[in-house]
């Protein structure tokens, strides 16, 4: 208690609290070389995604962040107002650009809600039941996680094209679920690849939750089931939180499944600006609406990682503490 | 265990159970048999018939006689070791770094590297779009050096091919996955006591002596599983070079590996072998449950190693 309460003042303090916190190994001079090496090192990151949001205010095309240009909010309008190309074929309304957002959001919510509902059960059983095949099936989830997801995509798209004759060429639905079919059979596809990992850190964070509270539980007469939801699941919501964001990340960044299984007129955010690229189609003067489109994308990552800097490095191998 | 909570696994391991049978298992199984039947533009119906191993035979003509498809085995091979070489050693220098510098400014340093691994493809293959773009802010630095003349697509440009295409994927793959590398060592850093560098510096040792007899050798295991990891994931990995490729930002052939080019035969614009694709990728499939195997045994050496998340 007393150890938590001076670890966390001396978080709060920062530097403050310095005498907590270890000192470097080397000195002043050796530090500000490092920091120049490494800022000489990290140039194209920073220069680049500075481009990329410089670019999006920019009047002109410009090409990197030296260069001259006028602040301007014209192709973030041009953007909301569906305006990206100069033939009518590509303007599109700005209903098309809500609803762009809105599916990118489908995916990651849907994925978010599948990665959890099939990990956290998973994980409660591998780490607290005992039954045969409990270590196979651990190191199982590692091997599928290794898997080529290139090898995976042809049987799973093979599979959603049979679905799709039997259900829809078939007759058994109207083709007004088309969409809704392509969404689920893309949301849960896209999860299944999350599952294993997240499955792994979820066991970690129930083997941390001492035997002792779920014995009071079962002892007490609650049913396994109802331990679970009641009792283990609410002493690791840090580690659901966790799984969760890194779920609607990979939701909402998702490319390929995308552009595989979402007809054209369904686009989400990454595959607009696949789209509006590839074939190096687009006229030079739009890519600064692009730019505007990008940036948009980027806001939820660049909130998860200024709000979860902590969580992001611990878990970004699975070491995660709870 | 009482028979009477025998239900219990069964019920909880449902949902994950039946997402890896639907979305690994019968997936896998039908990519397997796909191989040995005539599919094309995805005629479902055709995985009823059987065309024995004309499928491999077809491939390993291919390999033989297709130059296209030598530049793909050439970039496969440079791609890999190129990019593993960045990931590794640049992995590791970065938390050697990261480790030596006053944690608020390391902090900072490492999360801005894990940036273009939390950032969506297609943003990050946009910024290269820019980055590497005829008229781009590289091809702007190469004419500042006296390197170059006019505006030119690096990637594209015969003068430059194959290399240019190749330094482009290895670049933009380099950096999402020397993150990894970084985030794994640097955890392992922290990890030796303290006194051990205490005592190497009072008796004298300088930096590179640090870095080679002490930080080297007691991570050993950790850079042989991130080497295995990696070299697994750039195996397989193909979504950064799909838009590289797409986009026109490289060269097809030479911005074109062993699983992207599984990925095109099979979803191509221009090709819908799902045959010949899924030939292709059951040789990928034996590597990667050998080398799967493989870092399972390296960890089971090293415990107290979790396995990991990240693609790349």
């Amino acid at each position: 208690m007393m150890r938590g309460a001076l670890s966390l003042a001396s978080r709060l303090l920062g530097r403050r609290g310095g005498r907590l916190e270890e000192a470097p190994l080397t000195g002043r001079g050796f530090q500000a070389i490092l920091v120049l090496a490494l800022l000489a090192a990290s140039l194209p990151i920073i220069l680049s995604y500075t481009l990329l949001v410089e670019l999006s205010f920019s009047s002109t095309l410009i090409m990197s962040p030296f260069q001259k240009t006028q602040f301007t909010l014209e192709n973030w309008r041009l953007f909301l107002e569906g305006k990206l190309a100069p033939t009518a074929a590509r303007i599109y309304s700005p209903a098309y650009i809500r609803s762009m957002i809105v599916n990118t959001l489908i995916v990651a919510a849907g994925v978010t809600v599948v990665v959890i509902a099939a990990s956290a059960p998973a994980a409660y059983a591998l780490s607290r039941l005992r039954f045969r095949f409990r270590a196979a099936t651990l190191r199982f989830l590692i091997l599928l996680h290794a898997f080529p997801g290139v090898a995976l995509i042809i049987g799973v798209y093979a599979v959603y094209v049979y679905l799709y004759k039997r259900l829809f060429v078939g007759g058994l639905l109207p083709k007004e679920y088309l969409l809704l079919y392509s969404f689920a059979y893309v949301i849960v596809a896209r999860a299944s690849l999350e599952v294993p990992m997240s499955t792994w850190i979820l066991k970690g964070f129930f083997d941390r939750v001492p035997w002792e509270v779920e014995w009071a539980a079962l002892v007490d007469g609650a049913s396994r089931l109802r331990t679970f939801w009641q009792v283990m699941l609410p002493l690791i919501k840090p580690g659901l939180a966790a799984v969760a964001i890194f779920a609607f990340m990979a939701g909402w960044e998702e490319l390929i499944y995308v552009v595989v299984f979402l007809p054209r007129e369904a686009p989400t955010l990454a595959s607009f600006i696949h789209y509006q690229l590839s074939g190096g189609s687009l006229e030079a003067s739009y890519l600064p609406v692009v730019a505007a489109a990008a940036t948009v994308y980027l806001i939820p990552t660049i909130l998860f990682f200024v709000f979860t800097q902590k969580l992001l490095l611990e878990a970004a191998h699975g070491g995660l503490k709870a | 265990m009482p028979g009477s909570r025998s239900w219990a696994p069964a019920l909880f391991l449902s949902i994950m159970g039946f997402l890896v049978v639907a979305f690994y298992l019968l997936p896998l199984l039908l990519t397997v048999w796909a191989s040995f039947t005539p599919i094309r533009d995805w005629r479902v119906e055709s995985l009823g018939k059987s065309v024995g191993l004309d499928n491999y035979r077809r491939l390993f003509y291919l390999i033989r006689h297709d130059p296209d498809m030598g530049k793909v085995l050439e970039t496969t091979v440079v791609f890999v070791s190129g990019t593993l070489l960045v990931n590794v050693v640049g992995g590791f220098l970065l938390a050697v770094a990261a480790f030596l510098l006053d944690e608020r400014v390391s902090l900072g340093f490492r999360l801005l590297w894990l940036l273009p691994r939390m950032t969506p493809v297609a943003v990050f293959g946009l910024l290269w779009y820019y980055f590497f773009h005829g008229n781009g802010m590289f091809v702007h630095f190469l004419q500042a050096l006296g390197l170059l003349e006019g505006p030119t697509w690096i990637g594209q440009d015969q003068r430059f091919l194959p290399w240019g295409a190749w330094f482009i994927i290895i670049f933009v793959n380099g950096l999402v996955g020397v993150s990894y590398g970084m985030i794994i060592f640097y955890s392992a850093f922290k990890s030796i006591p303290r006194d051990i560098y205490m005592a190497a510096l009072v008796d004298g040792a300088r930096l590179r002596d640090i870095i080679l007899k002490i930080m080297v050798p007691l991570t050993r295991w950790h850079i042989i599983f991130v080497t295995v990891w990696q070299l697994l994931s750039l195996l397989t990995t193909y979504a950064h070079l799909y838009v590289l490729v797409e986009w026109r930002v490289v060269d097809k052939w030479y911005g074109m590996t062993w699983s992207l080019y599984v990925f095109e035969t099979a979803f191509g614009s221009t090709v819908s072998d799902q045959a010949l694709a899924a030939a292709a990728a059951v040789i990928l499939i034996v590597v990667g449950i050998g080398l799967g195997l493989a870092t399972l045994r390296i960890m089971g050496f090293e415990r107290e190693l979790k396995p990991v998340r990240g693609d790349i």
